[in-house]
C-alpha cells in the first residue's frame, strides 16, 4: 500500500492520531501537498457517500473530518497562497431564530474537508448578517439551514436576500423539501451533509 | 366501557380494548417533582449541572448553548473535575407538591406517571456539544463508559428517590436518539455504550413498582427496537412516521407497542388545521390497527406546540374510535 493510499485509509477510519504523522511522512518521501490534500477529499468523498447511503452514522464522518483536518494542519504552510487547492468561501449558518447546530456544523465540516474555505457565521442568524458576510468574504457559496417548522420562513427570507444580493444559495434542514427549496428560490438542497458536498461542488463549478 | 388504565393494557397486552387510547390520556404526568430546571419560551437559565439552555420566543423547544464559553465538559479525559454532579434533591418540602398530586390520582383510571429528561445520551451533548460527544466514542471510550455510567448512577439515585416519594406505576422516560431518517449512532455503538445501563434503569423502575415503561424519542430509531425490547421497554412513544410504524406494529407487536406516528411536524405548526389531522390521524389509525398501537402525536409530552393542536388531535382519534371499534 503507497502512503497515499495509507493516508486515505486512515482518514476513512478516523485515526485521528496516526494522520498527521503519515502526511509528514509522505512530504518527507517527496510527494506534493496538493497531491496528498487532493488525496484525502476523494477519501472524505467516499465518506460522505458512505454516510447518504446509511452505511456510517454521525461519529464517523466526524472523527474521519477530524482526521483530515490533522492531516491538513500539516499541509497548510505549503500550501498558503496557492489558491488552486480552494474551491472557494462559503459563508454557513443557521437562521434567524434557529438554535440548531448539528446539521449545520456537519455540513460545514463535510464542505471544509471537500475542500471549501468556510466562514461559520454559528446559528441565529439574520438574514442581513448573511448577506455581509457573503460580501466581506466574496464568497461563491451561501448555505442556510434551518430546523424547525417555525423557521422555514427566515430561511426563505435569508435566501432571497441572497440570492437579490448576487450569490449562489444552498438550503438544508429536516423540515426542508426540495419543493421548499425551489420556493426560497435556492439554487440548491442536498438531504444530507454527504450529498451537500456533491451540490456545491455542482454549483460553483456551474 | 374500559377504564383508561385498562383499555391501555389492553391495548399493549393484545387483548380486547373497546377504543384507541387517546394520546398521553392514560400517564398523569407529575411535573412537580424536583428534578432540574429548564427554561420556559423567551428564558435563559443556567441549570444544576452548569448547562446554559435558552429557548428563543416564538420556537418551539430549549436548546443547550455550546460555544466555547458556555461547554460545561471542554475535555472528557477531564470530566470528573471538569463535570460536577449535582446531588438528587431529598428534602420533603421540595417533594410536597409532587406527593399531593400523586395521592389524588385515581390510579384504577390513570397511572402516576414519574417524568424523566433528559436521558443519558443526551446528557452526554448536553454538557459536550453534540460533535464532541459523538467523537469522544471513537478517541476516549474508556472516558465515555465512566461518564456514562456516572450519570446512570445518578438517574438510578434520582429513581430510588421518585419510587420512594410518589410510586408511580408508570415511567414516561424521554432520550431522543436520533434525527428523522436514522439514529444519531449505529446499533452496534449504542449496544456498547448506552443498552447495559438502560437495561439497569428500566430494571430499577420495574422491581419497584412500575407497570408500563415508556421512552420517548420522537426520531427514527427502527434499528433499536431489538433494544429497546431488552431493555424493558413497553412502549416507544415519538415513533415517527419515518419508522413505517406498521411494519413495526407487526413485527414487534406483543413485545412493545408503538406510541405515535402522527408527526408533530407535519400537523403542528403556525398555519394548523383540523383537516390535516384528520387526514394524519386516519391513516395514522387505519395503517398501524388497534392493538400494540397508540395514536399520537410525536412530541414528547401532553401538549402541542401551537394551541389547540393537541387537543384537536384527541377530538379526532375519537372520531377514529367511533368508526373503527
Amino acid at each position: 500500500m503507497s502512503k497515499i493510499q495509507e493516508i486515505q485509509e486512515m482518514v476513512s477510519k478516523g485515526k485521528t492520531k496516526v494522520v498527521a504523522g503519515l502526511v509528514q511522512e509522505a512530504l518527507d518521501e517527496g510527494k506534493q501537498p496538493k497531491e496528498i490534500l487532493d488525496a484525502m477529499i476523494e477519501s472524505m468523498g467516499v465518506v460522505g457517500d458512505k454516510f447518504s447511503a446509511g452505511e456510517i452514522f454521525v461519529p464517523e464522518m466526524l472523527i474521519a473530518a477530524k482526521a483530515m483536518s490533522k492531516g491538513v494542519d500539516v499541509l497548510k504552510p505549503l500550501l498558503a497562497g496557492d489558491s488552486s487547492v480552494s474551491l472557494g468561501t462559503c459563508v454557513i449558518g443557521t437562521v434567524a431564530g434557529d438554535l440548531h447546530d448539528i446539521g449545520k456544523n456537519l455540513v460545514s465540516m463535510m464542505l471544509e474537508s471537500s475542500g471549501f474555505t468556510i466562514v461559520d457565521l454559528g446559528v441565529d442568524v439574520p438574514a442581513d448578517k448573511f448577506v455581509e458576510a457573503a460580501k466581506e468574504n466574496n464568497a461563491v457559496l451561501a448555505a442556510c439551514s434551518g430546523l424547525l417548522t417555525t423557521t422555514m420562513p427566515a430561511l426563505k427570507q435569508t435566501s432571497l436576500a441572497l440570492k437579490d444580493a448576487g450569490f449562489k444559495v444552498m438550503v438544508g434542514g429536516a423540515p426542508v423539501t426540495p419543493e421548499y427549496a425551489a420556493e426560497c428560490k435556492a439554487d440548491g438542497y442536498a438531504p444530507d451533509a454527504g450529498g451537500a458536498v456533491t451540490k456545491a461542488k455542482e454549483l460553483v463549478k456551474a | 366501557m374500559l377504564t383508561i388504565r385498562q383499555n391501555l393494557l389492553e391495548t399493549i397486552k393484545g387483548g380486547n380494548p373497546d377504543r384507541f387510547v387517546k394520546q398521553f390520556e392514560f400517564m398523569e404526568l407529575i411535573y412537580e417533582c424536583p428534578m432540574g430546571s429548564f427554561p420556559g419560551p423567551g428564558e435563559t437559565i443556567v441549570n444544576d449541572w452548569g448547562i446554559t439552555f435558552t429557548w428563543p420566543e416564538g420556537q418551539v423547544g430549549g436548546f443547550p448553548i455550546h460555544d466555547e464559553e458556555h461547554i460545561v465538559l471542554k475535555d472528557i479525559t477531564k470530566w470528573k473535575e471538569q463535570v460536577k454532579i449535582p446531588p438528587i434533591v431529598k428534602d420533603d418540602a421540595a417533594w410536597a407538591p409532587a406527593v399531593e398530586h400523586a395521592n389524588k390520582i385515581d390510579r384504577s383510571e390513570k397511572f402516576v406517571t414519574a417524568f424523566v429528561a433528559p436521558g443519558l445520551f443526551e446528557m452526554t451533548h448536553h454538557l459536550m456539544s453534540m460533535e464532541n460527544a459523538l467523537m469522544a466514542y471513537y478517541e476516549d471510550p474508556d472516558k465515555m463508559h465512566e461518564l456514562i455510567e456516572a450519570l446512570c448512577e445518578r438517574e438510578l439515585e434520582y429513581a430510588a428517590e421518585v419510587i420512594k416519594r410518589i410510586k408511580p406505576d408508570c415511567l414516561f422516560h424521554h432520550d431522543d436518539w436520533g434525527g428523522q431518517k436514522s439514529t444519531f449512532i449505529s446499533p452496534e455503538m449504542f449496544e456498547e455504550f448506552y443498552l447495559p445501563y438502560y437495561k439497569k434503569i428500566y430494571k430499577f423502575y420495574k422491581d419497584n413498582g412500575v407497570e408500563v415503561a415508556v421512552h420517548h424519542s420522537d426520531s427514527y430509531a427502527a434499528s433499536f427496537v431489538p433494544f429497546m425490547i431488552e431493555m424493558g421497554v413497553d412502549i416507544w412513544q415519538g415513533v415517527m412516521t419515518t419508522n413505517n410504524t406498521p411494519e413495526l406494529v407487526k413485527k414487534y407487536g406483543g413485545q412493545m407497542s408503538f406510541m405515535g406516528d402522527i408527526d408533530s411536524g407535519v400537523v403542528d405548526f403556525p398555519g394548523w388545521n383540523r383537516e390535516i389531522i384528520d387526514r394524519e390521524v386516519e391513516r395514522a389509525c387505519k395503517n398501524n390497527g388497534k392493538l400494540y398501537f397508540i395514536p399520537c402525536l410525536t412530541q414528547g409530552g401532553d401538549y402541542g406546540s401551537f394551541p389547540g393542536v393537541y387537543e384537536e388531535t384527541s377530538k379526532s382519534i375519537d372520531e377514529m374510535s367511533k368508526k373503527m371499534f
